[in-house]
């Protein structure tokens, strides 16, 4: 663990022309996007669930606005064959970022904001299996999440901080799990848990800035952790997310990211997933 | 001889109808991506008195040259790189002068701003000058509290007209640009 992590870290030191890159796949910065900018966002998810040994997926549409330079909203969708065997809507979230915290310099800034996120979830807390087939292992889950598993809440604070070629950010957020639509969260979960990230980045190409035609190229390493927090339920778990980014024009942007579990004791029915998204900006959308 | 400092006279009165602000070299710092250069660059694009933008993407410095006779906002200029999410590490404003007397600690009015001179000598600018913005949010807050230790004038911390200002130089705003040379 400790070994990646400074293996990472000397790379990224010693790349002297890379420059750092904070566009992280798995969390967000604490940087916001322009004012006055519209981004559309299409996230695809593929996971191996445990007990039923298919391939589940999660689509995640996701408007995204700048509401003033401090301020950012976004709002989502959820659909996905996780609880059943086909696709299906599950719900809805926002989730809205605020910066109170800028310090810029040449090639460097420091960073902090803060940000909340509710989701509105309709899916039941065990899947339902279709008629005639039998889980190939019991369902042994006691994850949960605001991204289609469960409603809720969750609020937190980001730090970006912004090192010679090192671009690191750091997140810390509480959850509050709520019950869904139709079905009331079991009495063996966890209701709340608290979120941890620890995020590093950085530019491969262009070597030299001279266009925004230049295609980008990003690499990132995120360790993505959580606790649940409640006596029933308790477990913890790390996981790693190496991903790669695009970015075409200056406003596309596609991202690929795997992630998997390094350490943990919390019993998931997830532990590996694999992440696709295309990502498009429009700059100045009132003139 | 009298016909030639005429001639001169003429010429500097249609220059000083021409004196305006002709280019400004903004270095924008805090950006680390193609997007957030892009953002920048649409941001100040809208300007309604910018008419092209050259760019030094590697520095992340925007050249704006500006329309002919169009009133220049230095402030609007700083207000787009914020809203795109980053800070003004530098701001060097090309103007063009037309024998304009300058001081230190003086205001001069010019093309719709009151200037605000700073460690300057005294001398007369004439032809195409750069001159460097360095009130608050226009340079780094490290070089700002430099120059902040340099001056007693509290109109430098607000950039604003205040008590302490010479009222010679007939002020165009209560808003005052501290530049330097």
């Amino acid at each position: 663990m400790k070994r990646i992590l400074i293996i990472a870290m000397i790379i990224m030191a010693g790349n002297g022309i890379a420059a750092a890159q904070e566009l992280y796949v798995n969390t967000e910065p604490a940087s916001n996007m322009p004012a006055n900018s519209l981004g559309i966002r299409l996230t695809n998810k593929f996971f191996n669930m445990k007990h039923s040994g298919d391939n589940g997926m999660r689509f995640e549409p996701e408007v995204m606005w700048g509401a003033n330079k401090r301020l950012m909203l976004h709002v989502l969708g959820y659909a996905s064959n996780m609880m059943q065997p086909s696709v299906k809507l599950e719900g809805g979230g926002v989730y809205a970022k605020y910066r109170f915290l800028s310090l810029d310099q040449q090639h460097a800034h420091f960073r902090m904001a803060a940000y909340v996120r509710g989701a509105v979830i309709n899916n039941p807390y065990y899947p339902e299996m279709p008629d005639g087939s039998h889980a190939m292992r019991p369902y042994d889950n006691k994850e949960l999440d605001l991204e289609g598993v469960t409603s809720g809440v969750n609020g937190g604070i980001i730090a970006t901080q912004l090192l010679h070629k090192l671009a690191l950010s750091t997140t810390l957020g509480y959850s509050r799990y709520m019950n869904n639509v139709k079905d009331e969260i079991p009495d063996d979960f966890s209701r709340s848990s608290v979120n941890y990230s620890l995020s590093a980045g950085y530019l491969v190409l262009p070597v030299k800035y001279k266009s925004f035609q230049q295609t980008n190229l990003n690499l990132y390493v995120e360790l993505l952790g959580k606790t649940n927090t409640d006596a029933v339920g308790r477990g913890s778990y790390l996981d790693i997310a190496p991903a790669v980014q695009f970015i075409f024009n200056s406003t596309t942007r596609l991202d690929l990211s795997y992630r998997t579990q390094l350490t943990g004791d919390m019993a998931r029915n997830t532990s590996n997933s694999f992440l696709i998204r295309v990502e498009h900006n429009i700059f100045n959308i009132k003139k | 001889m009298k016909i030639v400092s005429i001639i001169l006279l003429a010429l500097g009165i249609s220059f000083g109808a021409n004196a305006q602000f002709k280019k400004a070299s903004v270095h924008a710092t805090g950006l680390t991506c193609a997007m957030c250069s892009k953002a920048t660059y649409e941001a100040l694009e809208s300007l309604p008195f910018v008419e092209k933008i050259d760019t030094d993407l590697d520095n992340t410095t925007f050249i704006l040259t500006f329309k002919t006779g169009a009133p220049v906002s230095i402030d609007a200029i700083k207000g787009k790189v914020e809203d795109a999410g980053f800070s003004v590490g530098k701001l060097v404003m090309t103007a063009n002068f037309d024998a304009v007397s300058v001081q230190n600690d003086a205001h001069v009015a010019f093309a719709g701003s009151t200037l605000h001179f700073m460690d300057v000598k005294n001398q007369v600018l004439s032809g195409d000058k750069d001159i460097t913005v360095i009130d608050k949010d226009f340079i780094s807050s490290k070089q700002f509290k430099k120059f902040s230790t340099e001056t007693t004038m509290p109109c430098y911390k607000t950039g604003m007209m205040s008590d302490c200002c010479k009222t010679d130089g007939a002020a165009a705003s209560k808003r005052i640009y501290h530049v330097t040379i």
